[in-house]
């Protein structure tokens, strides 16, 4: 039957990407526990306040959307500060407990990506106590009253983050410093901030969806069972099954307490109140060389075929202006078909259009490259191919039947993502500027999903048949001449084109700071707040 | 009589559906609330059921769904199948078993007390009304049909619909009413003090000294010196 989740149980962030449901700017703070008793009571203070993942209606009985949101999680450390019994802490993940900074060879967190170079809040991280990040809360604004108001959308929504700040503020103050606000968050003109500020960039006046390279973000999010607002969005965004239908995927991929996709509970700790309907979350503050970026696409713009657009698109396996997939428009003449249908269709079709897709006519990435973003991160079902004596060289065809379902080697590997850009691009010819995108990955299992994707299919490409490749926006590249990074565009095997190779890719996507937080239940931080989690 | 009976103990199960809602003004769930309702007693003294006449044990919880063991089949067909790979994939999975879910979420009561040898659920029932009735309407007021309830008698007759006669004993407590059990506890925590005072001394000692132990515990009078209910720790 259709599985229903509490979710009045579930923290709302995990559910929804608030960017997307009219919440244009976002404030992270992070927080040092100074005095366990206090930080319990401040943590239950917070709980009362906390977004949870309901739906909301103006009806008798229901919850009213909030003008900001508050949502709350904690590192491995913060447990162990909060007092959560050994027994307990003993069986979250390794990884978790372990931290991003020590994973950065997974990670390829290497060159200007090093944890020495990150911002001083994560630099200090996990090197002395009272540095330590224990507690995020993340605060998510609106804008009462706009457009009507005549105003500027961040503006008016910056009142009420202003709001929001001041109430977390208040209540840090009230708890006698049993928790501190960490500052070290580098802002504009490198100025230390004790916050992570984010917002949407915007366009004529409009909020859009695109980071600083004037990609749209977020389009593929997967959806997973039981969530009721995500049931008309199935369709590219959950698993691909034989007969060509597609269907959510196992809600334990995402969160624990659940069946995921291998019919099994995720690992996590005891009792089962403080895993069930929590789950992991991966914060990273990503920043974007811009200068860099317009560089390198002017330079293989001016010399690729299909020109400087196209070009790209084949980074990232969507186009620019409004994200159409490569798939569906591979060139010029089949996009103006394309913008033409997304023109006149509804939200629904435009949905459709955008989002329901496959690589089962695209098997040896003549439309979509192996190393273009959107096919690193979701190979959806392409990931079983193979060539027979006979084929014509690079050609890859789908091994129908090699697995119980199409998506065998995919769906496990699935990530939620939220986050926003920060900052604003003021000069494009200069890298140096404050600019990149905060994203939040969450997922039941922080090595199977997240650092797999990123150490595998990212840093990169045997999976992919594509050697070292790494992907192209994201990927840990070097210019070094002994190793320079490169990726090759393919085309049809078949046809007179020559292969583009994009050579020497400089490191557009730098990390600068992040650590692995628990994202508990409701429930889960009634208990945490109490003292009362009981492992027996 | 039932499997929920042994000797004079009773072991009573209630399961309540709770309703779906939300607590007005509060962004929790009723089910949510009844738990965090119920988890606040941690934090009191003693639990509110010891002031509850005859009580053995007894434990609350939120169920919140049935979990699932696995789901790789184990019966005949399932094995028949997985060794004849000429049976398609979709024939295999119809034969996997379904996850089943509850329709609610469900506040479960589980408790052993002293019912007599024909198991007095009403009288017991109606004693917890008239110990903790301001308790009862916090953590059932939730459930489906409690508005129903409105003294002692009605309390009986709707935990008994939301009866389920199995029969889940605690280990750990005989047949005696609980006044009688107490008694026997404080007796054997204090003779085993007085053993350990008088080791070595000489009989006479022992025998004047036994006989003003006697005399303090007195070991026939229920009312005191006894344990109190509730009471776990020495």
């Amino acid at each position: 039957m259709t599985k229903q989740l509490d979710l009045l149980d579930i923290q709302g962030n995990v559910i929804r990407a608030y960017g997307r449901f009219g919440y244009p700017v976002a404030r992270y703070v992070f927080l040092n526990i100074r005095n366990a008793a206090r930080a319990r009571t401040f943590v239950g203070k917070l709980t009362k306040k906390v977004t949870t993942a309901t739906q909301w209606g103006d009806g008798i009985g229901q919850v009213k959307k909030p003008v900001w949101t508050v949502n709350v999680a904690f590192t491995y450390q913060g447990l162990k500060e909060l007092e959560v019994p050994r027994e307990s802490l003993m069986n979250f993940a390794p990884e978790f407990a372990a931290g991003m900074k020590a994973r950065r060879d997974i990670l390829g967190d290497d060159g200007p990506s090093a944890p020495e170079l990150w911002d001083p809040i994560w630099q200090e991280n996990r090197e002395t106590r009272d540095k330590d990040v224990h507690i995020f809360v993340s605060l998510n604004a609106s804008a009462p009253g706009w457009p009507a108001n005549g105003r500027d959308l961040i503006e008016t929504s910056y009142e009420q983050l202003e709001l929001a700040w001041q109430w977390l503020k208040d209540i840090v103050a009230q708890h006698g410093g049993g928790v501190v606000i960490l500052g070290g968050n580098v802002g504009d003109n490198g100025a230390l901030l004790d916050y992570q500020d984010c917002k949407v960039v915007m366009e004529q006046g409009k909020p859009t969806a695109k980071e600083h390279f004037g990609y749209t973000d977020g389009i593929g999010d997967p959806v997973f069972e039981g969530v009721p607002y995500d049931t008309d969005r199935v369709n590219g965004r959950g698993k691909q099954l034989e007969n060509q239908q597609w269907a959510p995927l196992a809600t334990g991929e995402f969160l624990l307490g659940h069946i995921d996709e291998a019919k099994e509970y995720p690992p996590a700790p005891n009792p089962v109140l403080l895993s069930r309907n929590g789950t992991y979350m991966i914060y990273r503050k990503l920043h974007e060389n811009v200068a860099t970026f317009d560089a390198y696409l002017d330079e293989h713009g001016s010399k690729y075929p299909g020109g400087k657009e196209l070009l790209a698109a084949k980074f990232v396996g969507r186009w620019r202006d409004n994200g159409a997939p490569l798939v569906k428009a591979p060139d010029a003449a089949s996009k103006a078909v394309f913008d033409k249908q997304l023109a006149v269709a509804d939200k629904e079709g435009q949905d459709e259009l955008l989002c329901n897709f496959t690589y089962d006519a695209d098997m040896s990435g003549a439309k979509c490259p192996f190393s273009a973003h959107i096919r690193r991160i979701n190979p959806r079902a392409s990931l079983q191919m193979i060539s027979e004596p006979g084929d014509p060289p690079g050609s890859l065809k789908n091994s129908v039947g090699a697995f119980d379902t199409p998506g065998a080697l995919t769906n496990r590997r699935r990530v939620l993502r939220r986050g926003l850009p920060y900052g604003d691009v003021k000069d494009r010819t200069r890298d140096d500027g404050n600019h990149g995108i905060i994203i939040m990955m969450l997922n039941s299992d922080i090595n199977r999903q997240f650092e797999f994707v990123q150490q595998q299919w990212i840093n990169y490409g045997n999976d992919f048949k594509a050697g070292n490749d790494k992907e192209i926006l994201l990927g840990n590249h070097s210019v070094d001449d002994r190793f320079p990074s490169k990726a090759v565009l393919q085309v049809e095997p078949t046809g007179n084109d020559t292969p583009y190779i994009l050579s020497k890719i400089p490191r557009l996507v730098e990390t600068r700071g992040g650590d692995y937080f628990f994202v508990p239940s409701l429930t889960a931080l009634r208990m945490i707040a109490k003292g009362l989690i009981d492992p027996t | 009589m039932g499997s929920n009976i042994s000797g004079s103990a009773y072991a009573l199960t209630i399961l309540s559906p709770i309703r779906n809602g939300v607590v007005p003004g509060q962004e929790i769930a009723f089910a949510d609330k009844v738990r965090d309702t119920l988890q606040n007693w941690n934090l009191l003294i003693n639990s509110p059921m010891t002031k509850v006449p005859q009580t053995y044990l007894c434990r609350y919880f939120v169920l919140d769904d049935v979990y699932t063991q696995s789901l790789p089949g184990g019966s005949a067909l399932d094995t028949l199948i997985d060794f004849l790979p000429i049976v398609p994939d979709s024939l295999r999975k119809w034969a996997m078993p379904t996850e089943d879910h509850l329709q609610s979420r469900y506040l479960v009561f589980s408790c052993n007390f002293h019912g007599g040898p024909n198991g007095d659920v009403d009288g017991y029932l109606q004693g917890m009304w008239n110990a903790i009735s301001s308790n009862i309407r916090e953590v059932w007021g939730y459930c489906y049909g409690f508005e129903k309830v409105h003294d002692a008698a009605s309390f009986a007759t709707y935990m008994k619909q939301c009866q389920l006669t199995a029969s889940l004993f605690f280990v750990g407590s005989n047949d005696e009413p609980l006044p009688e059990q107490l008694k026997a506890l404080y007796l054997k925590q204090e003779f085993a003090r007085f053993a350990v005072a008088n080791q070595g001394l000489d009989a006479a000692t022992v025998r004047a000294n036994y006989l003003a132990f006697s005399q303090r515990v007195k070991p026939t009078d229920l009312n005191g010196p006894t344990w109190v209910p509730g009471q776990y720790r020495l």
